[in-house]
């Protein structure tokens, strides 16, 4: 088994906040696709990020704020999975709801082992 | 204590980028230096790099392509993930890392606790 790491990108999360019971819905059919995972023993770990941030840039280790890019380049969250292979993962992904939005991304990623 | 995810991009020295076997591996030990100094002040809470390469799922017609999916030196390399007090720790925490010394940048966001 291999473990991927999942990016979320795009997706209109902001406008559908509007409506709360819009939003609860979508919220709760990313726990119902997290929890299908976590049941088949595939989810590692999962958590979205906050908008806002920090960036720190080369030796002189500027400081400055975010957003870093523009709002569909931005990373919104991380789901780290288990997988036979990128097939697999990428069947994964097709679950995910951020793919309810035409501009929603899943960037996936092998982790690479690190021996510490 | 909150978590911060860091998110690592550029950097010229890693194994896959650097023209030099030496200087990949020195980068290498510096990197577990880093890292190894951040577990033994339980800072640290997990990390790996990822492969250079992956897929992308997009949109509503979930559309599978290759990467890399934008510049090189936009990719996120690799990931961390730390306990600090606020961000402003978690900055400080970050100035530590060996990528600054190989004109790469890293981004600092807070993670949202979710409960499931």
């Amino acid at each position: 088994m291999k473990e991927y790491l999942l990016l979320f990108r795009g997706g209109d999360a902001e406008s559908m906040q509007e409506s709360a019971q819009e939003w609860q819905a979508h919220m709760q059919k990313w726990m119902h696709w997290m929890g299908g995972l976590q049941e088949k023993g595939q989810l590692v770990g999962a958590q979205p990020l906050d908008r806002g941030g920090r960036q720190v840039t080369g030796s002189k280790k500027v400081v400055t704020d975010g957003p870093f890019m523009e709002g569909k380049e931005m990373v919104g969250g991380y789901l780290m999975c288990r997988a036979e292979n990128y097939d697999a993962a990428i069947e994964i992904s097709k679950g995910c709801p951020i793919l309810e939005f035409d501009d929603g991304i899943v960037e996936l990623r092998e982790i690479k082992e690190l021996k510490m | 204590m909150e978590k911060f995810m860091f998110l690592f991009r550029g950097g010229e020295n890693h194994a896959h980028n650097a023209q030099d076997s030496k200087v990949a591996a020195d980068n290498m030990q510096a990197w577990m230096q880093w890292m190894g100094d951040l577990a033994g002040k339980g800072i640290l809470v997990g990390g790996e790099p990822l492969q250079p390469t992956g897929k992308q799922v997009t949109g509503t017609k979930k559309v599978v392509s290759d990467g890399p999916f934008v510049e090189a030196k936009e990719s996120v390399g690799g990931y961390l993930i730390v306990n600090a007090k606020d961000i402003n720790e978690a900055v400080e925490i970050s100035k530590g890392c060996p990528i600054f010394e190989e004109n790469g940048r890293l981004e600092v966001r807070p993670i949202q606790s979710m409960e499931m």
